[in-house]
């Protein structure tokens, strides 16, 4: 059994509590406009050419994107930072792409983790079947769970998939009784507007069960543009500007009626 | 804040007078025929009798070592300025110091005459083997003494609470018990005793000229406020360094005139230390405040004088390889804060956070901060720290009580000993008030490399510095290479170490100094100077640099050669000849195909590991002439550019004469990793094993901004101490900054940055040292 992996992070601070490493998982069923990890999407190894420089020099070759491992093999590096998980309430995070695209591998993983005292944690789009969801909820300690846009025609237009199946997969984590973060992405002529932020206020209060722990705020970061020439994709989010502070603070005001933490940022 | 502007617009300058002092007692019939001990007694009495008092406008703490801020003195007894070395002073870019045609007239009509060829500087080169010679040209290593006199040392408990009427007593005492019949060193320690009676009648005096001249001041004094003030002062100065100090107030000024004696005796390395400050002053702050004789704002006031009085010291002007292995004006006096109490309880007291208050407002390069983490501290007190440290200040460096404490018990001390020590210097390791531990030397680690890599023949200088450990490829396996390497590592700290206990009795002999004696327990019990091994412990320490680089290279070596075999001997030897023009594609695969130390990578490692064996065990436990004990630290202070400038092409696909790795830290940009990996790798090596290593980690300000990301730096400092790792500490910029202030430096002058187990003022770093550390500030969003 072996995962598909485009990056392993370590001292990754912003994908839930305490130090963490995170896994960067191949694949992904949403075409997100903003999407910060393109090279994530396709469930497939990917050859790019790499350039560094000595003195004025280039040398290119060609780089791998993405590799295989074992669980065994994610346990071993993800063991050589326990220390600093067990100092910080830390753990390990599966992030991608979208992991819950390779499910078993993914169970299989998170539970050699668990089994090995690590909190574990699943960043998901929440769109997959039900089953694969249920099947990775006993090993998982904490979602991470994306928002992409609570209008269904909106997520279609910008992510390519209808929102209906997240939704409920959501509803069915949180009657579970599993913890959650809800993530938002905060991106301008799409979610970066008062009047949606009022509208997600009413989504997540009618959900607020107690296990939604934390409401992130993602500002839209140009920082995937580079990549997305690298693999030569299309960048349809050239002409979109950054969010300002200023905005962000008026959103987190909005949200704040919720009694839920608000985080600029993960 | 105004006595901090003066400070800082004050310019560095050399002052004759001491020069000039020295050489008319030295000269003087009264100087004649007298123990080394009395002789230097008495010119420490001369100097404080006749030099100028300088009592600046608004101060409330008094003393400087010249007559002026910043007016710095020479001290031709250890080592002569020639006039091109004063106007090479005047006329360098960085770490300047002005000197006027009037001390350049005085230096060669008074001071050259009396000392050429009488320096002691003179006297350490003069019997120094070739072989020392041929490798300290080479840039093998670098000597400490050659300009400045040993000190690292720092004051303890004792000396804030006893006045020297009340050494004078002790001093009688041990007077008393000489048996002048048993005894056969009952001789020089009467005058060692005598020569400390001197010392302490000389600093008394000197408080009292103060005193005198502040009381002239107060009565012509028209400001009511400003006169108050004055009176006060000479109060003050009529008390200590005299009687143990009962107030705030004395307490800073008894230590300030204890640091001005230090300073003015010779020219220690570190200039001095009061250590534990929040320890010391906690006690006597509650006291006062609590009885109403002091309010907490003039508590801070009294300290923001004391601060600005440090950063008028600039360290005593260096020349040469010893300008080059340190080149800045701080003078490495290092305030502790934190860290355990004698009884082993948690030490934090609200005396650490006001101490914190007073080096985040004034924000000046001297004295040095750190904090001493133990596991007993709270985090609110880390938290407290980082909040200094985002500023991208540099300060404080953050240190581990247990590793410090650790490292202190392995070398003999006592429990109590060891918790009263802590951290000097950049990360030095000491048993405060009551150890003297000399530093002798950088060690260039690297450069043993390349002299082994060539046969023991240094390809710079064109000399055989080493012997000759056979050409490299006739080794058929790395660990043949390995033995060669070891073998020149353990020639060359021989011939430091031989070197080392040569010079250290120049210093016993010719140059004691009765009046750090005094400080330092148990010297007047042992009646024996603080030179000669009259301390309770005494340690010896050479530092190692380059680990980094060292590691990258001997990886290289494994994994290019021996392996992958993806080149042979005799292109690698003949690419680093030609310091890789015409070989970049080796370079770029040494640089970015071959496994590099920083990235918890075992593989590159375990050279890590090794060299610091080969390293420990050539020096450490080697004794010394003063009962000492020969201890390796891992730091570099700037000597890894020095270092750097001396060594060729490297097989980690360094360029030549670019400058080496620093402390324990990765080469820069190597640590692809994050810190996680920089640390995991930077604890394979045995901190508890040395007196002090050197990690220094840069951050971009945005791991400081974020909420929860104190927390996440706590845990990633306590995870490290849980490791043993013995200091950290952050540099927190961004290039963008640090270029601009390249272009705009009048922009910038308070601008500092961390260059390595210091701080130093951007504007003040040579264009070399500056360069690199934009460039590691650009690798730190790996």
């Amino acid at each position: 059994m072996k995962g598909l992996i485009f990056s392993i992070k370590k001292y990754a601070i912003h994908d839930g509590p305490g130090i963490r490493v995170t896994v960067f998982m191949k694949g992904c069923p949403l075409d997100c406009w903003w999407c910060h990890n393109p090279e994530g999407k396709e469930l497939a190894v990917r050859m790019v050419e790499r350039i560094d420089r000595v003195g004025d020099k280039e040398f290119r070759s060609q780089e791998q994107v993405g590799h295989e491992y074992t669980p065994e093999e994610i346990l071993s590096k993800i063991e050589a930072d326990r220390v600093f998980m067990e100092h910080s309430g830390g753990g390990v995070t599966f992030s991608g792409g979208e992991p819950l695209m390779q499910p078993v591998f993914l169970r299989e993983t998170l539970a050699l983790l668990k089994d090995s005292g690590f909190h574990t944690t699943v960043d998901t789009s929440g769109y997959a079947r039900r089953e694969i969801l249920q099947s990775v909820m006993p090993v998982t300690d904490l979602f991470l769970y994306d928002i992409k846009h609570t209008d269904p025609e909106v997520h279609r237009k910008f992510t390519g998939v209808s929102n209906e199946l997240i939704i409920s997969n959501l509803d069915m984590l949180l009657s579970e009784g599993k913890d959650v973060m809800i993530r938002i992405p905060v991106i301008p002529g799409v979610s970066a507007d008062a009047v949606y932020m009022e509208q997600l206020r009413g989504f997540i209060e009618s959900r607020n069960n107690g296990h939604i722990k934390e409401i992130n705020l993602l500002p839209y970061h140009k920082t995937g543009s580079s990549k997305y020439r690298r693999f030569g994709l299309d960048d349809r989010m050239l002409s979109v500007s950054q969010v300002s502070n200023g905005h962000l603070d008026d959103y987190i005001e909005i949200l704040k009626p919720l009694g839920i933490h608000v985080k600029k940022g993960g | 804040m105004r006595l901090r502007e003066q400070s800082l617009n004050a310019t560095e300058t050399i002052t004759a007078e001491r020069a000039q002092l020295i050489t008319r007692f030295y000269s003087s019939r009264e100087a004649q025929g007298l123990s080394a001990p009395v002789l230097r007694a008495r010119t420490f009495e001369y100097l404080l009798r006749n030099k100028a008092i300088c009592i600046n406008e608004g101060e409330l703490i008094v003393g400087e070592r010249g007559p002026a801020p910043k007016a710095t003195p020479t001290y031709p007894e250890i080592s002569l300025h020639s006039i091109q070395d004063l106007e090479i002073l005047d006329s360098r870019e960085k770490v300047y110091f002005k000197v006027s045609d009037e001390v350049k007239k005085i230096y060669s009509e008074e001071i050259i005459p009396y000392w050429k060829g009488r320096s002691n500087r003179d006297r350490i080169m003069e019997r120094m083997t070739p072989e020392w010679l041929a490798a300290y040209k080479a840039g093998i290593f670098t000597e400490f003494q050659e300009q400045r006199a040993p000190g690292h040392t720092v004051l303890g408990y004792k000396m804030f609470r006893t006045g020297f009427l009340d050494l004078k007593k002790e001093i009688a005492a041990a007077a008393a018990a000489l048996d002048f019949r048993n005894d056969p060193q009952a001789y020089e320690r009467g005058e060692e005793l005598k020569a400390m009676d001197i010392a302490c009648d000389a600093i008394i005096m000197y408080a009292g000229r103060h005193a005198e001249k502040i009381e002239s001041m107060a009565s012509e004094e028209k400001d009511p406020a400003r006169k108050a003030e004055l009176k006060k002062m000479a109060a003050v100065c009529r008390r200590v360094p005299a009687h143990a100090p009962e107030t705030f107030h004395e307490m800073l000024q008894h230590y300030w005139f204890i640091h001005l004696g230090v300073v003015t005796e010779l020219n220690p390395w570190d200039s001095f230390n009061p250590g534990r400050l929040d320890q010391h002053l906690w006690p006597v702050y509650k006291k006062e405040v609590e009885g109403g004789t002091l309010s907490p704002d003039s508590a801070y006031e009294l300290l923001g004088c004391f601060w600005v009085k440090f950063n008028n010291h600039p360290s005593p002007p260096k020349m040469g390889v010893t300008a080059q292995e340190s080149n800045t004006y701080t003078d490495f006096c290092l305030i502790n804060l934190g860290g355990v109490k004698p009884d082993g309880t948690d030490a934090v007291n609200p005396m650490s956070y006001i101490l914190l208050d007073v080096i985040q407002d004034m924000r000046i390069l001297q004295p040095s901060s750190m904090v001493q983490v133990s596991r007993k501290n709270p985090d609110s007190f880390v938290h407290k720290a980082l909040d200094i440290i985002k500023t991208g200040f540099g300060q404080p460096s953050v240190f581990n009580t247990e590793a410090i404490i650790q490292e202190l018990l392995r070398q003999g001390k006592s429990i109590i000993d060891a918790r009263n020590g802590g951290a000097s210097g950049c990360v030095e390791t000491g048993a405060f008030g009551t150890e003297c531990y000399w530093l002798t030397g950088y060690f260039n680690l690297v450069k043993i490399l390349e002299v082994t890599l060539n046969n023991g023949f240094d390809p710079r200088t064109g000399v055989q510095v080493g012997p000759k450990t056979g050409d490299p490829s006739t080794f058929s396996t790395f660990e043949e290479f390995m033995l060669a390497y070891r073998e020149q590592v353990s020639y060359f700290a021989d011939v430091k170490i031989r070197g080392n206990n040569v010079i250290e009795k120049t210093f016993a002999i010719h140059l004691p100094v009765p009046f750090l004696s005094l400080l330092l327990e148990d010297c007047i019990a042992n009646g024996k100077d603080y030179n000669a091994g009259g301390a309770r412990y005494n340690t010896t320490y050479i530092q190692g640099v380059g680990l980094g680089s060292i590691t990258d290279i001997l990886t290289s070596i494994r994994f290019n050669i021996y392996e992958r075999k993806r080149f042979t001997w005799n292109e690698m030897l003949s690419a680093l000849k030609n310091n890789f023009e015409g070989a970049e594609q080796m370079q770029y695969d040494m640089i970015y195909n071959t496994p590099k130390y920083g990235n918890d990578d075992d593989y590159a490692d375990a050279q890590a590991v090794s060299v610091f064996e080969f390293f420990h065990d050539a020096v450490s436990g080697k004794p010394t002439p003063r009962g000492g004990i020969h201890r390796i630290n891992m730091l570099p202070t700037t000597s890894h550019v020095y270092f750097g400038n001396v060594t060729g092409a490297t097989p980690d696909g360094r360029k030549a004469w670019v400058p080496l790795s620093e402390g324990i830290s990765p080469f820069q940009g190597v640590d692809r990793q994050g810190p996680t990996a920089v640390i995991k790798s930077a604890s394979k090596i045995d901190h508890l094993r040395t007196g002090g290593t050197l990690l220094n980690q840069k951050f971009s300000p945005e791991f400081f901004e974020d909420e929860g990301s104190y927390q996440k730096l706590t845990a990633l400092i306590r995870s490290y101490f849980s490791l043993d790792g013995h200091h950290i500490q952050f540099n927190v910029v961004n290039a963008e900054t640090l270029r601009d202030a390249q272009k705009h430096p009048e922009l910038y002058r308070d601008l500092i940055v961390r260059v390595a187990g210091y701080s130093d003022y951007f504007n003040d770093l040579g264009e070399d040292l500056q360069n690199e550390i934009i460039r590691r500030t650009e690798h730190q969003d790996f």
